[in-house]
């Protein structure tokens, strides 16, 4: 599985396309860092690294090639969900990097005193973009395992618009709007991470509910994965 | 062993089927060389994807030595070479092989000596190993998919259109390293298009068309089946050979102004008209009995 993550790594990190992406989401997402919970535009992360991890290695031969090899199929499954979890936490490092010393660097240069986080807020912050990170990679991982492409990244946008949608519903369809709200509690739930590193809410539903859909989304992605038939080309 | 049972495979659904294998049964024996024959579309990367374990048919069966192909213990042994080569474009050609080589389950330790080692016998010079496999060539590309299927020695060895894309120097390497697997006893299935270096290799072909096993030939011992014999005279001089071999009874026609084609492909009847020719003072600059996979590929008759 290690091998695994080191491919996914090199795969990110190797592409100069996804690294100046991860480089302008990063500016961007200093910006909103330590307000959001989720880290706000630093999500955006997630979709860029996670998208197409399997379907684009399935559709190039690659992942043909990697499982005639003596490994599972589901040590390469976790070996790209913790890659694109290693990324994700090497990204939030550096834009907490950014966001620590870009503001000392401004105020260097022009003598204005800028803001200051304290670091465990922001330490804080990032812990709770990468924990809500880990149900991001997990939808992405599930729908790359049976969709083409980037057919992961546009499956999760309209599971999300789907969910705003049901709501923004309510007062003419009230049933679709309760429904909207299940799925999204129940599949996408919020939690409150900084009440949670409090020690409060731990064990609370809102963290039952997501651990139960981390759990579902790994669990559906394995057994489809595990049970997928791959070909290729032309006889 | 590699046996495959009456497997069936059906693509498509709701009404809109296509049967790209039907029924089809073989054995490839321990230490044989077997060619996959046929037209495009005719169930070949098919048959090969079912052997890996990759595509599961709906009926029949496939085992190696007895297990599922898709065991653990027998992907611990297999190479691989698909058609087309799905790289990491970013990473460099060592890094990829080093990947292969420590995927099946090779010393970590040793990953740099053999990868280099594999990439020497593949053809790719120790500098290309540095370059980022992006800005490889389709045949470097190619020798790079040689390497990485034969890195650790496997004893199993599957090889879609090998030699797809490399110039002539390619495909006497890859020929070379196919034969330095043979010799030390490794199974191979092979599809080729490459009629002319299937029959340099393989010891039997089996002829697949619309996802049926046609006809299985023996290219290699006594159990040979149907060969050509062909003798290369001085430019300008078959037709004087086809008189000569006439005159001795022997039938002959000339395939260009220096070659003549016998029409017995047995290897003592190439000897009698070389003996012939011979005394008949024509010079014989080569003389060769092959298998005729091309006659037979022509051949539209199932048998």
């Amino acid at each position: 599985m290690r091998e695994m993550v080191r491919r996914f790594l090199r795969q990110k990190f190797g592409n100069l396309g996804v690294v100046l992406a991860l480089v302008a989401i990063a500016l961007l997402a200093m910006i909103f860092f330590p307000s959001q919970e989720s880290g706000g535009p630093a999500g955006l992360a997630v979709l860029v690294l996670a998208a197409g991890s399997i379907s684009k290695d399935a559709s190039s031969g690659a992942l043909q090639m990697i499982l005639a090899r003596p490994i599972r199929r589901s040590e390469y499954l976790f070996g790209r969900y913790l890659g694109i979890l290693s990324a994700y936490a090497v990204f939030l490092l550096f834009t907490l990097l950014l966001v620590v010393t870009l503001p000392r660097l401004f105020s260097l240069l022009f003598d204005q005193p800028g803001p200051h986080p304290p670091l465990t807020s922001l330490l804080r912050a990032a812990g709770a973009a990468w924990l809500s990170g880990t149900l991001v990679a997990a939808t992405l991982l599930f729908f790359s395992t049976f969709l083409p492409g980037f057919g992961d990244v546009l499956a999760f946008i309209l599971v999300q618009f789907s969910f705003g949608i049901g709501g923004a519903l309510g007062g003419r369809f009230p049933a679709v709007a309760k429904a909207a709200t299940i799925a999204r509690e129940n599949l996408m739930p919020d939690v409150a991470w900084s009440q949670v590193f409090r020690g409060e809410g731990l064990l609370g539903e809102a963290t039952g509910r997501f651990v139960l859909a981390l759990t579902v989304f790994l669990i559906a992605a394995t057994l489809v994965f595990s049970r997928r038939e791959f070909s290729y080309g032309q006889d | 062993m590699i046996v495959v049972e009456a497997v069936s495979k059906t693509y498509g659904r709701f009404g809109r089927k296509t049967r790209a294998l039907d029924g089809v049964s073989l054995e490839v024996r321990r230490g044989e060389t077997l060619g996959l024959i046929g037209p495009n579309g005719a169930g070949k990367t098919t048959l090969l994807s079912c052997l890996l374990g990759f595509l599961r048919p709906e009926s029949g069966s496939i085992t190696v030595d007895g297990r599922a192909p898709d065991d653990l213990s027998v992907r611990a042994r297999t190479g691989y070479l698909p058609e087309r080569l799905g790289f990491d474009r970013d990473s460099t050609g060592a890094a990829f092989l080093a990947h292969h080589w420590r995927l099946s389950g090779g010393d970590p330790d040793r990953a740099k000596e053999e990868t280099r080692a594999a990439a020497e016998r593949a053809g790719l010079a120790p500098e290309a190993l540095r370059k980022k496999l992006r800005t490889y060539s389709r045949g470097m590309l190619q020798r790079a998919g040689v390497a990485q299927a034969m890195i650790a020695n496997p004893d199993l060895l599957f090889l879609d259109e090998p030699a797809s894309g490399t110039d002539p120097l390619g495909v006497a390497i890859v020929r070379d390293r196919i034969l330095e697997a043979k010799g030390r006893g490794a199974t191979i299935v092979l599809n080729s298009h490459q009629l002319a270096e299937v029959e340099k290799v393989c010891d039997r072909v089996v002829f697949i068309d619309r996802g049926r096993l046609t006809r299985t030939e023996a290219l290699r011992g006594e159990a040979a089946t149907r060969r050509k014999a062909t003798i290369r005279v001085p430019a300008g001089r078959a037709a004087a050979a086809v008189a000569a071999l006439s005159a001795s009874g022997i039938e002959a026609a000339a395939s260009s102004d220096s070659d003549v084609r016998l029409a017995s492909g047995e290897e003592e009847g190439l000897s009698r008209a070389v003996k012939a020719l011979v005394l008949a003072d024509i010079p014989v600059f080569q003389a060769r009995s092959d298998a005729d996979l091309e006659g037979l590929f022509l051949e539209k008759d199932d048998k």
